[in-house]
Order: structure tokens, then C-alpha cells, then sequence
């Protein structure tokens, strides 16, 4: 099925483009969306967020972009029940705007961290990575600074008591408890992981586990 | 002048010119020159003029004469003389741009900074150009890990290239680091980056021209960082270091970012004449050499140039060495234009002057006009010097002596403990390798590629020079510095295509420094020659020495190369267990032995000069695909590095797969297992061994290269054993190789 998404491009987003090609390969029709502009939801399909700088992680990463106009629109979006994914930065401007629970610390090494990691898929059902089995484990890419998911415990139950745990390291490169590298919305349909599914698509690459998703 | 003789009058003025030159770092017979280029004293705003763009740094003074020895070009390599980057045709409408530029001054005083802003100034000569940036990648020399301060700088420029070029989005794809004890004093910092010109994508140049057309100037405001920057590059050290840390500029990659992809929209909307960035010399340099190339004289008015800080004068402004800054030419028609493709991405665009016919610069402070001056005067007048040198006569060169009262095992604890200190995947791993979605291999591997968007074909890029090979002879240092990465490149399939260079040497008004120089320059000359790959940019940092003391000369280079596809491309690492581990050896390149400082004992050699290599790099680019004529793969392949056979294979286990070297004692002796050689490969593979030996005998045989091959070992899950006696556990010896610099810094200095 071809899916009409919106990538959501803020100053200092640098993934977009690697979004685009990998949206592209998956047959999905994807169109840019500028942060200073609204738009309208009954527009896309989906939307997804891309990583990068956003703003220059200036304050704290995504604090900025997640008050840009765009945003009013994504939560508008996720009101309504459509899905959307933040990769990296995407993760964390989602948790900003507070469309997922939780913040992204500092990795516990206090450094960037680029590395393949290998991920299981904790529920599969959100809307983007079905492709999968449950406990199914997958090989994707890290590239952070500020990874470490962290929540309070009262949180952390609810996310483990409604299924919101989306994927979690095998070997936690960041200190994020419980391991966890994404998440999901109650609904499931606000998705956010650290890892890269746009970098793992073709052997070359590493891994085509990114293929799974969408 | 009442009370004031004559003669104090005279010893005031002396005195003051004193001063001058001295502020300004020039000699008395540059400012001889300048007088007699002007036909009268300079005004008190020209000397920074002439002392920034006469700077070493700015006018390569001492080294012009002798970088027209890397005037070859081929199909592939337009001219494109003056211009920030060379550019090499890739064909199927597809270019890059590249170049290698130090950074080693400013790394050493403020490590964070320095580095940060030599990966910014880099990006800037590519993106310049109208090309994407999308490879970046480093070469670092660092003192002993116990020297002063050296953790710290190592810990800053590895933060530094990795904050800086992870915002940006450029992948940092490859590097070496090296370590010294020469190097304690005055690190090595060199930044390479690769942009990227699709079919369609517009190339821009950086000559001025049009008369009336306006004079723009784009990105961070002008503060007082960096200015003198490149005098202060252009000088030795002495022990103040402290002192100049103002003198080092401070980047902000998320600027750097909305600049690439703003410049690159105007340049593809063809609202450009012409662009150059403001590095070295800030705003003096680019505006003079943009209207020194473009034959045309510019007005500009100092006012203008938005300011950080209100109180800067207009020597500050013109020195300053402020980051993320372009000077823009564009028709007056497209500026409104121009202007708002800015805004959109949160950039002011100014107008600073125009462009006029006579070939005048004319700096204006409002309405008062600073100087009129000929740009010619500071840009192509500028003095050149044939420093004295001598002919390269071998002077470390001797024959192979057998290391005396070193037991095998002193020397296995020797390699492997420089082995540990050479791993930096510390460094790395704090590196995005992967943003852009190209990189087919990266920083884990030997050498890097990453995929070609528009034809899908590979481009390689390693770096070369090892400070160790130059140390006992330039000649071959600075030959192996090319072939090294190419040889390096060419086993995994990739043709040598261009190159560019860093030259890294000390205090050029020494007759010995400007000997290796010399020496090195003819060299990466004739090795570029050979393997039809141009040099064509590169940059040179002399001075490197601080209180008398001179760096190694580190000739760095950066060798980028193709490949048909990024498919299959043989990995480094051994990837399956109980295959066979085979060894190809030149034997006509003679190896040698070097027992290195950390064995505390004599480093002796034999080496003969490395003839015919460029011939065996070639024949090694086609070795894959002919054995797949054979249906034969091969799962690993490695050149063989310094430390010989032994740390190449250590190596090699990145996964759970080691090796085991003794399974037949009579193929390798254990003393010559950490021997070093030049230019041998080491391959493993799952066939016959025997039949891959005939077929890669058959394959050299047929191009008159003859080549030593046999079999020294097999792959083993799990284990490592070096000889009969000798083994490592594993999972101690991954430690050590994965280990985290900061979890485990002293371990570094700790035996094995």
C-alpha cells in the first residue's frame, strides 16, 4: 500500500533527506513539511520526524522545535488517531511536545555514540513496524548523544502495564532504563525510537532491517 | 620639534617599525617589498592586510615554488587553479570536490574548538563550491598518551570533530590516529571532507565579476575570534599557549548547517555570480582573492559588516576569523531574492559594497575611504622564497641488523601493547558514520565508502602516511604515504582516482625541514604520477615545532577511489571459522623490521626504495572480480599493516573470530610474525586454499609481478594463537580492543 507521509523538516533536521529515499523505496508518495507552517491533517497519511540538530539542540534537544507551528498540526494529527514516527531527534521532539512520555538523557558515557545495535521487537503492533514478530530481533544503527530514555517508575509501569514498550537494546549502549530504545503512544500510533531504520535498508548498508518497518 | 633631535627622531621611528613588524609577524625585507609595491609607506589599516595574506598560512611563501611539482592532470581533472577544492570528474555527469586542510595550532591550545572549527572550515572550501558535502574524514597525530595534557587534547579534538560534524549531518567515514612522542608538543589536527556534485547540481566559482554587482555578506556576525589567526598559524610555538586561546575561533555547527543547505539553494537557483567562504584571514582573504581571480576591483564599506561586538575597529573586522561567514556576489536584480531564500533558513544577507571595474578594493569606513589598494599587490605579489635545501640522501637509512637481546616474547608484548594504544574506536564510535544514508563502510574498516546517489557507484576514501615510515626515511614516508591508502583501496576493489594532502611539516628556514619537504613533495609527486591520480588540492602547514623542537614531517594525504558498486565489498574482519588465512607478499619490495619506541630498544631497517608498488596496486583492484571468474570468494582481506602479519591479523577479530598462526611451523618463523612489510595482503577464504594460491600466482604471474603466497593459517571461533606458545583469551583481548578510553585510560600504559 502507498502512503501519502509528511516529513517534518525544522533548521538543523539532517536526516530528511535519508528519509525521503528510504519513504521512496517503500513506493510511499513523501512530501517535506516546513516548521514554520501549519498544515492539513486530512493531507497525509502519516507523518515521521526525522533526526538531526533541530534547532541546534539549543536549551535541550527538540526542546525549541517541539513550539514551532508545525507541532500544532502534528498534535492535531495524533489526536486523530494517525500515526506518527520520530526517529532520534523525531524521539525526542515527541517526548518534548509531550506526545510521548518521558525524556532522552545524556548517554551514561556522557559521549556521542555511533554503533550498530541489535533491538527486540517488543509489540509489534504499531502501526510501522508489523512486519515483525514479537521478540523478533533486529540489527539497526545508533547515532546519539542523548539516547538514555528515562521516566519516573510510575510511568514506566503504565508504559509496561499498556503494552508501550516498542523496542528494547540487547546490550543497552546508553543507560536507557529498561533498556528501552522506542515506545509507543497508549493508542499506539505515536511512535518514537533512537535507532535509524533509514540507515539499514539494503546489504551494503549493514542490515535491511530497516525494510521492516512501514 | 623643539627639544627632539634629529637622531630621536629616527631611533622613534625605528623603534616603532620594530614593533610593527613584530605585531605583525613580518620581516623587515617584506616590509622593504610592501613599501616599494605601494611606492610609499603603508597606511596603518594595510598592514594587517599585507601581514595577514603574506602569512604563510595565506600565501604558501615558502612552499609555492615547489607545489607546481604536483602540476600533473588527467582526463578526469579539469584545471581549476585558485579555486577552494580541485574537482575530479567521475563521469556519468557525476563530480566530486575535495580537500584536506590542518588545524594543528589551534587544536593544541583549545582542543574543543580547534578541531570543531578546522571540520567547519573544511565543509566551507566544499560547500563553497556549490558541492554537498557528504564525506568527512580526519588524520591526528597525538603525543604519548602520559605526555603533558595529552589526554585532554586527545579527549577535545576527538569532541571537537564529533560535535561539530555530527550536527552538520556529514558522515565522518574514516581516519587514522598515530601516536608520538614527537608529537608531544604540537599535535597534528587535519580534516579531510568529499562534497558531491549530482548531475544537476550548478558548480560555483569564486572570481568576482560584473560591474554594479552587489557584494554580500552572509551567515554569523563578525566578533573578535581569531583575530591574527593566521599570523599565530604561521608561527612557531613557545611555552605561552595559554595566551592564545583568543587568537582560536569558536564554531557553531547548527549555523554551519542552515549555511550548507542555504548556499546551496541560491547556487542551484542561480542567484549566485560567485562564492567564497571566510576562513583564514576572514574577510580580508576572501574578498581580495575573489577579486584578484575575478580581474575586478570591489568598494566595500566596513560599516556594513554586522558586528558582535560595537566597539570593533575596522583591523578587527578585517582580521577577524569569525566561523560560519560567506562573502556572496549577486546581481542587484536577484538580491531581494537571494535575501529571502536566507530568511527562510534564519540567515541575514548584507550588503556590503559592489563590484567595480577598476581593479581596485576600496575599503570604506562610511563615507571616509580606509585605502584604495590593488588587489594583485597582497594577493599574487606576494613574496616568495626558495628556502635552502639539500638533496635527500638517505641519511637514516641502513641495513637490516637482527634486533640484539630481544626475546620473541618482548617483542609480541611490544607490538600488542602499541596495537592497544593504536585502537581508537573510542574516537571513532563518537563519530555519526552513517547520516546520508550512503556509507557502505566506514570507520570500523581500513578504508570508507560510501554509495553514489545518482550512479550508485562506490567511492573510497582512506587516509595516508605513517609517521613511522617517514621518521626513517622521507623519501619512502612520503612515497608509502600515497601508496599506502590506495594499495589499501585497490584490494577492495577501487581504482585510485585523485589525491590531496596536508603537508605537515616544522620550521622551513631549517635546512633539514625544507630537505624532507622537498623531498616529500617529489615524491607524493612521482607516486601520483604513477598511478595517473592527481594531486589536486591539498594545504601546507609549516611551523610545526615547538621550542625548537620539529614534529615528525607528516606528510598526511586523503585518496579517494571508485568502485563499480557498493556491493560486496570484502570486509576487513574474519567472518567465518575454519577457513584459511593466506598471505600475499611482494618480493621485490624488501620488509623490514622496526622495533619501536615502545620495546625501549633500536629501530633498525632495511628497506629498498619502493619500485614497481604502483604497478601492484593497480594489478590488486581487479583481484576480486577475478576470482569470482573462478567462482572463488573470499570472505576477509587486509593489507598487512605496520606490526606485520601478527597485528594484522589481531586486527582482523572484530567478531568472535580469531586465528590460529600455528598450524604449520614451518610457514611463518614466530620471530617474523611482527615483522613489518610492506605491501602484502592478507585474505581469508572458505576454498581450497591450494586452488586460491594457484589462481592469485596465475593472476600477478600475468602482469610479470611476482608475488610469495602461501598459506600461514586458519580462522578459529573464539581464539587467538599467535604461535605454539603463545596465545591471547579472547574475550580479554576484545576488551581491550573495544575498551573506552575514559573507562580505562591508564590501561593504556599498562602492559598486557
Amino acid at each position: 500500500m502507498s502512503f501519502k507521509v509528511g516529513i517534518i523538516r525544522f533548521l538543523g533536521t539532517n536526516c530528511d533527506a535519508d528519509v525521503k529515499k528510504w519513504m521512496t523505496l517503500k513506493s510511499h508518495r513523501a512530501v517535506y513539511l516546513w516548521f514554520e507552517n501549519q498544515f492539513n491533517v486530512n493531507d497525509y497519511d502519516m507523518l515521521i520526524i526525522p533526526g538531526g540538530f533541530s534547532h541546534g539542540d539549543y536549551l535541550r534537544c527538540g526542546a525549541l522545535a517541539a513550539h514551532t507551528p508545525v507541532m500544532k498540526s502534528v498534535k492535531e494529527f495524533a489526536t486523530k488517531g494517525k500515526p506518527i514516527l520520530g526517529i532520534c531527534n523525531g524521539f525526542q521532539i515527541l517526548c518534548e511536545a509531550g506526545l510521548l512520555p518521558g525524556v532522552l538523557l545524556k548517554n551514561d558515557l556522557q559521549k556521542f555514540k555511533d554503533e550498530w545495535a541489535m533491538l527486540k521487537v517488543i509489540q509489534n503492533r504499531s502501526p510501522f513496524l508489523q512486519g515483525t514478530k514479537k521478540d523478533q530481533v533486529i540489527k539497526l544503527a545508533i547515532a546519539h548523544g542523548e539516547g538514555k530514555y528515562f521516566a519516573e517508575t510510575e510511568t514506566l509501569n503504565k508504559l509496561v502495564d499498556n503494552n508501550q514498550i516498542w523496542l528494547t537494546y540487547e546490550n543497552n549502549p546508553n543507560g536507557s532504563v529498561l533498556n528501552i530504545a522506542g515506545i509507543t503512544n497508549e493508542n499506539k500510533n505515536v511512535c518514537g525510537l533512537m535507532p535509524h531504520p533509514e540507515r539499514a535498508l539494503f546489504e551494503w548498508m549493514g542490515s535491511t532491517d530497516g525494510m521492516y518497518f512501514l | 620639534m623643539d627639544g627632539i633631535n634629529r637622531w630621536d627622531v629616527f631611533s622613534m621611528i625605528t623603534e616603532n617599525l620594530q614593533t610593527k613588524l613584530k605585531l605583525y609577524r613580518m620581516t623587515e625585507e617584506e616590509y622593504d617589498l610592501m613599501k616599494s609595491l605601494l611606492g610609499r609607506e603603508p597606511l596603518s589599516i594595510e598592514w594587517p592586510l599585507f601581514s595577514a595574506l603574506w602569512s604563510e598560512h595565506c600565501s604558501y611563501k615558502s612552499s609555492k615554488i615547489h607545489l607546481k611539482k604536483f602540476s600533473y592532470r588527467n582526463q578526469n581533472t579539469p584545471l581549476m587553479d585558485g579555486e577552494n577544492a580541485g574537482v575530479v570528474d567521475l563521469g556519468c555527469g557525476e563530480k566530486i570536490a575535495f580537500k584536506m586542510e590542518s588545524h594543528n595550532h589551534p587544536s593544541f591550545i583549545e582542543p574543543v574548538q580547534g578541531s570543531a572549527t578546522g571540520v567547519g572550515g573544511i565543509l566551507r572550501d566544499i560547500f563553497t563550491m556549490g558541492a554537498r558535502p557528504i564525506m568527512s574524514a580526519n588524520f591526528l597525530c597525538f603525543g604519548e598518551v602520559n605526555a603533558l595534557k595529552m589526554p585532554y587534547l586527545m579527549n577535545g579534538v576527538a569532541k571537537g570533530i564529533s560535535t561539530y560534524g555530527n550536527c552538520v549531518g556529514v558522515a565522518t567515514v574514516t581516519g587514522q590516529t598515530n601516536f608520538h612522542s614527537r608529537y608531544n608538543k604540537n599535535i597534528l589536527v587535519n580534516a579531510l571532507n568529499v562534497g558531491y556534485f549530482a548531475p544537476d547540481q550548478k558548480m560555483a566559482l569564486s572570481g568576482a565579476s560584473g560591474e554594479k554587482n552587489l557584494v554580500v555578506y552572509v551567515g554569523a556576525k563578525t566578533g573578535r575570534d581569531g583575530v591574527h589567526g593566521a599570523s599565530m598559524a604561521s608561527a612557531s610555538f613557545d611555552d605561552d599557549t595559554e595566551s592564545k586561546k583568543p587568537n582560536v575561533q569558536i564554531g557553531d555547527p547548527f549555523f554551519e548547517k542552515l549555511l550548507i543547505e542555504a548556499c546551496l539553494e541560491v547556487l542551484n537557483k542561480e542567484l549566485v555570480v560567485a562564492m567564497q567562504d571566510m576562513g583564514a584571514a576572514g574577510l580580508t582573504s576572501s574578498s581580495f582573492e575573489m577579486a584578484s581571480k575575478g580581474n575586478v576591483g570591489l568598494v566595500i564599506d566596513l560599516k556594513k559588516v554586522p558586528l558582535r561586538d560595537e566597539t570593533m575597529s575596522a583591523e578587527d573586522i578585517l582580521l577577524s576569523e569569525s566561523q560560519e561567514r560567506m562573502l556572496l556576489i549577486c546581481k542587484p536584480d536577484n538580491f531581494e531574492k537571494l535575501q529571502n531564500e536566507f530568511k527562510k533558513w534564519s540567515l541575514d544577507a548584507v550588503v556590503l559594497g559592489e563590484v567595480q571595474k577598476s581593479r581596485i578594493i576600496k575599503l570604506m569606513w562610511g563615507i571616509e575611504s580606509l585605502t584604495e589598494i590593488d588587489p594583485d599587490l597582497i594577493v599574487d605579489k606576494a613574496p616568495q622564497y626558495k628556502r635552502p635545501y639539500d638533496v635527500w640522501s638517505y641519511p637514516q637509512r641502513v641495513d637490516f641488523l637482527e634486533p640484539k637481546n630481544i626475546s620473541v616474547k618482548n617483542l609480541i608484548t611490544a607490538k600488542l601493547q602499541q596495537f592497544k594504544l593504536n585502537q581508537h574506536h573510542w574516537i571513532h564510535n563518537q563519530f555519526d558514520q552513517r547520516v546520508g544514508a550512503r556509507t557502505a563502510m566506514a570507520c570500523e574498516s581500513s578504508v570508507a565508502f560510501a554509495r553514489l546517489d545518482y550512479s550508485g557507484r562506490g567511492l573510497g576514501l582512506a587516509v595516508g602516511c605513517r609517521p613511522e615510515v617517514m621518521l626513517m626515511d622521507a623519501e619512502i614516508g612520503a612515497l608509502d604515504s600515497v601508496y599506502y591508502p590506495a594499495f589499501q583501496l585497490a584490494i577492495k576493489g577501487a581504482e585510485t582516482l585523485a589525491i590531496t594532502d596536508c603537508l605537515n611539516f616544522g620550521n622551513p628556514q631549517k635546512i633539514e625541514i625544507m630537505t624532507e619537504f622537498v623531498t616529500s613533495v617529489e615524491a607524493i609527486a612521482k607516486a601520483s604520477r604513477e598511478l595517473d591520480a592527481p594531486v589536486i588540492s591539498g594545504n601546507v602547514s609549516f611551523y610545526n615545532e615547538t621550542l625548537g623542537e620539529n614534529i615528525i614531517s607528516t606528510p598526511a594525504t586523503g585518496v579517494v577511489a571508485l568502485r563499480s558498486s557498493v556491493e560486496h565489498i570484502i570486509p576487513d574482519a574474519f567472518a567465518n571459522s575454519l577457513e584459511s588465512i593466506i598471505l600475499v607478499q611482494t618480493n621485490w619490495v624488501e620488509s623490514w623490521v622496526y622495533v619501536d619506541q615502545f620495546a625501549n630498544k633500536i629501530s633498525k631497517y632495511k628497506c629498498n626504495k619502493l619500485q614497481d608498488v604502483a604497478g601492484f596496486i593497480k594489478k590488486c583492484v581487479g583481484l576480486t572480480a577475478y576470482l569470482k571468474q573462478y567462482d572463488k570468494k573470499i570472505s576477509a582481506i587486509k593489507a598487512v599493516g605496520l606490526g606485520g602479519i601478527g597485528t594484522t591479523c589481531l586486527k582482523m577479530c572484530q567478531s568472535n573470530i580469531g586465528f590460529d598462526l600455528s598450524y604449520d611451523l614451518s610457514s611463518v618463523n614466530e620471530s617474523e610474525l611482527f615483522k613489518d612489510i610492506f605491501y602484502g595482503f592478507i585474505i581469508s577464504t572458505a576454498e581450497d586454499s591450494a586452488e586460491i594460491i594457484s589462481i592469485l600466482k596465475k593472476y600477478f604471474a600475468s602482469a610479470n609481478l611476482e608475488c610469495d603466497i602461501k598459506k600461514i593459517g586458519e580462522t578459529r571461533e573464539n581464539e587467538i594463537k599467535i604461535s605454539q606458545n603463545t596465545f591471547l583469551e579472547f574475550s580479554k583481548f576484545k576488551e581491550i580492543y573495544f575498551q573506552d578510553i575514559d573507562n580505562n585510560f591508564d590501561a593504556l600504559a599498562v602492559r598486557l
